[in-house]
């Protein structure tokens, strides 16, 4: 165990001063300074004006690239505080607020009231309010905190889940709702979290619950109405998950008739969870979406021999009819809550010779895949975090090579399992910049000492058997901000944090990235060096995604959600862990813009004469 | 373990008509009540939203000093049996009372 983990260090350059930035020695060199370190390019699809942000990652590739350059490195030391807005609800807020026209839209957590602010007018007033009143059952059923991790725009209409297990479309003019379906029971234990995803008339959702025992599906819903087009369920016979003849895993081991039922002891799949909670993305050539599924359930692995499929896996699905082209599992029988639902970035890479379409993918395991998304074949897998399940992925197979020191036992402590159940990263999002051909991400740093318990499925409560402390990682900082290389799966910098960095990510056309931390810093940092130019103490720690958008007036601003949460309350009793909060922050340079200045009051002279002033008042 | 939840069963007071939050907890004092409803609270899924340290996560914690529904035997009983708004179940269809009871008996042994 000793060996992997120093092994892990020095492959890491994880031993990093606090808050700076630093490049291991074969850092690969840029082509001058506006070359890409890698060659590495993105679809942009589908091409939105540079200025809107109309969707979670803006584009379907799930980049998070904004081509914008107004705010640069020559200014972005002077952005302050254009203006702020609070929803006043107090669980995590995970998702990016969206800017189409001269409309910014935000939705709050539980109980997902939405708001559209006009940014046109001084101050961005609050155009309309829709309260949807979710069922409150729903809060004893969320597992991490009773969150939304955004929502979409299309056709006019804002779409998003409510927790209780209903989707909702509302009028982007009128805030009058459109249509509301009803996808789950949530007494039973799903719950909705997801961003809702849309590409042209359909909208992708996933469910949650992956700690209650669920039976987690992915449906595409009609924008018009909501109707269900298709529905995937992840487990169990392969016509439930429309796993046909097309279906075309790479490696050998998921071939097969019915794995869904057959990889799970008698009737477990039912349970199994492997709920699809985290982002989709979409390649318009292929016309395949890409999503996750979450940890098997019960998480107590002996109670569950077997492979577990389709738990902590990819999959590759028609957009149109759903049925799986291919799918990938991670983390085969997973031991230890390592969901498989974080982002699948969509770039294209220089791979011996040739060009190839790949998704890059952090997973909470701690290994960075490149994964050819056409074919689902693993080009590249290396850790990006500090891990020690597993000493390698072997390439041939797609198999993790598992450490036997951190199988867990039922009713024993195992130490020093690296990383927890929350991973080395989590559904954070990275962003992707073509200029650089690098990804960017917020990770964590941090092992579990585990014991395990028998656990008995009683519908509606928490299917799960974890008993964790959780203590961080090698050099005592519990995450990192880094910069990656996804051709040679190496870091190329990276920024010591003291908690976990479980913010979203915005690269810039100006070579900016922004990210956010849970003791409240917003920061912006060199793309290129991980120079960190420009950080902002905030009211409350950030668990959301940033974004960057053009206003009316043609001015930058960047925004970002403070309202630290979710998953992320796991550190609640860590130094330096911030209270909750519901402000949106909204920056300039010089915080010039719609929300200051004298224009907005008229001041009426009362009287001809002048006031004559009353001296002030002694002190007794 | 088992044998103990039985034995504790049976010299409990016949099934309680009505518990009310001035109820006082027919196991008050005995050590292995405790103990039992230590092993229950693992096998209903309480640790999943109190944590195995009863500190919380998903729910409230139940190590502090003051609780919006009462920490009494009789109250810490009605919680579990009557369920309470914003995500703790009703359990009274799923657990027998002596169950409630020694799950009780366990969280109080637990408070600070």
């Amino acid at each position: 165990m000793r060996k992997s983990v120093l092994a892990v260090l020095l492959l890491c350059g994880a031993a990093l001063p606090a808050m700076s930035a630093s490049a291991p020695a074969d850092k690969p060199e840029p082509k001058g300074a506006a070359g890409s370190f890698t060659g590495a390019t993105a679809n942009m699809a589908p091409n939105d004006p540079a200025g809107q942000w109309t969707r979670q990652a803006r584009d379907y590739a799930n980049t998070r690239y904004s081509p914008l350059a107004q705010i640069n490195k020559s200014n972005v030391g002077r952005l302050r505080v254009a203006w702020t807005f609070s929803d006043g609800q107090m669980y995590g807020h995970e998702g990016a607020p969206l800017v189409v026209g001269d409309t910014m839209y935000l939705v709050t957590p539980y109980p997902n009231i939405a708001y559209a602010l006009d940014l046109s007018k001084p101050g961005a007033p609050i155009k309309w309010v829709y309260q949807p009143n979710p069922d409150p059952r729903a809060i004893g059923e969320a597992c991490c905190d009773k969150v939304l991790r955004g929502w979409a725009y299309a056709d006019g209409k804002l779409i998003y889940n409510l927790l209780d297990d209903h989707t909702v479309a509302v009028d982007a003019n009128s805030g009058k709702e459109v249509w509301r379906v009803l996808l789950d029971d949530v007494s039973k234990g799903p719950t909705l979290t997801q961003a809702a995803f849309v590409v042209g008339d359909r909208v992708y959702i996933g469910s949650s619950g992956g700690e209650l025992g669920t039976n987690g599906w992915f449906q595409a819903l009609d924008v018009k109405d909501g109707h269900t087009i298709w529905k995937a369920f992840t487990n169990g016979p392969d016509a439930g998950a429309l796993i046909g003849d097309d279906f075309k895993p790479f490696y050998s081991w998921m071939k097969g008739k019915d794995l869904g039922v057959s990889s799970w002891p008698g009737e477990m799949w039912k349970q199994g969870a492997s709920a699809p909670w985290g982002w989709v993305s979409y390649d318009p050539d292929l016309n395949l979406v890409y999503y996750g599924t979450s940890n098997p359930g019960p998480r107590t692995p002996s109670q569950r021999p077997g492979l577990n499929l389709w738990s902590s896996a990819l999959f590759a699905r028609d957009a149109n009819t759903g049925h799986a082209k291919w799918a990938y599992q991670l983390t085969p029988h997973d031991e230890w809550d390592y969901d498989g639902i974080n982002e699948n970035v969509l770039i294209e890479i220089p791979w011996k010779g040739a060009r190839r379409k790949v998704l890059v993918h952090f997973d909470r395991n701690g290994f960075g895949y490149t994964i050819d998304r056409a074919t689902g074949e693993v080009l590249v897998a290396e850790p990006f975090g500090h891990q020690n399940w597993a000493s390698k992925i072997d390439l041939t197979t797609g198999m993790p090579v598992v450490n036997d020191a951190a199988h867990p036992a039922v009713e024993k402590k195992v130490e020093n399992i690296c990383p927890p159940d929350i991973g080395v990263k989590n559904w954070n999002p990275s962003a992707f910049s073509p200029r650089t051909g690098l990804l960017y991400a917020g990770v964590f740093n941090s092992c579990m000492d585990l014991t395990n318990h028998i656990v008995q499925y009683i519908p509606g409560s928490p299917y799960d058997g974890m008993e964790m402390v959780r203590h961080a990682g090698p050099g005592g900082n519990w995450g990192e901000f880094i910069a990656w290389d996804p051709v040679k799966g190496k870091r190329v910098w990276s920024i010591k944090e003291n908690l976990y960095v479980w913010s979203g990510a915005v690269v810039t056309g100006s070579d900016l990235v922004f990210y956010g931390t849970m003791d409240g810093w917003f920061r912006a940092a060199d793309a290129r060096t991980g120079k960190v130019l420009w950080s902002q103490k905030l009211g409350s720690g950030i668990t959301a995604a940033p974004i960057t958008f053009t206003g009316p007036d043609k001015r930058q601003y960047v925004a970002v959600y403070t309202g630290v949460g979710g998953g992320a309350g796991v550190l609640r009793r860590e130094k330096g862990f911030m209270p909750g909060g519901n402000t949106l922050y909204v920056f300039s340079v010089d915080g010039a813009g719609i929300g200051s200045g004298t224009t907005q009051l008229v001041s009426h002279a009362e009287a001809a004469a002048p006031v004559s002033v009353p001296p002030a008042a002694a002190h007794n | 373990m088992i044998k103990f939840a039985l034995a504790l069963a049976l010299i409990a007071t016949p099934a309680l008509a009505q518990v009310t939050t001035e109820t006082p907890n027919p196991f008050e004092g005995k050590a292995e009540a405790a103990e039992a409803g230590h092993i229950l609270f693992g096998k209903f899924n309480c640790a999943g939203c109190h944590a195995y340290d009863l500190t919380g996560g998903m729910g409230p914690d139940l190590t502090d000093t003051s609780w919006m529904y009462g920490g009494k035997a009789g109250e810490i009983y009605l919680s579990i049996s009557e369920g309470r708004p914003r995500g703790m179940p009703a359990w009274k269809d799923k657990m027998t009372a002596d169950e409630i009871w020694q799950v009780v008996s366990y969280i109080q042994s637990k408070r600070q």
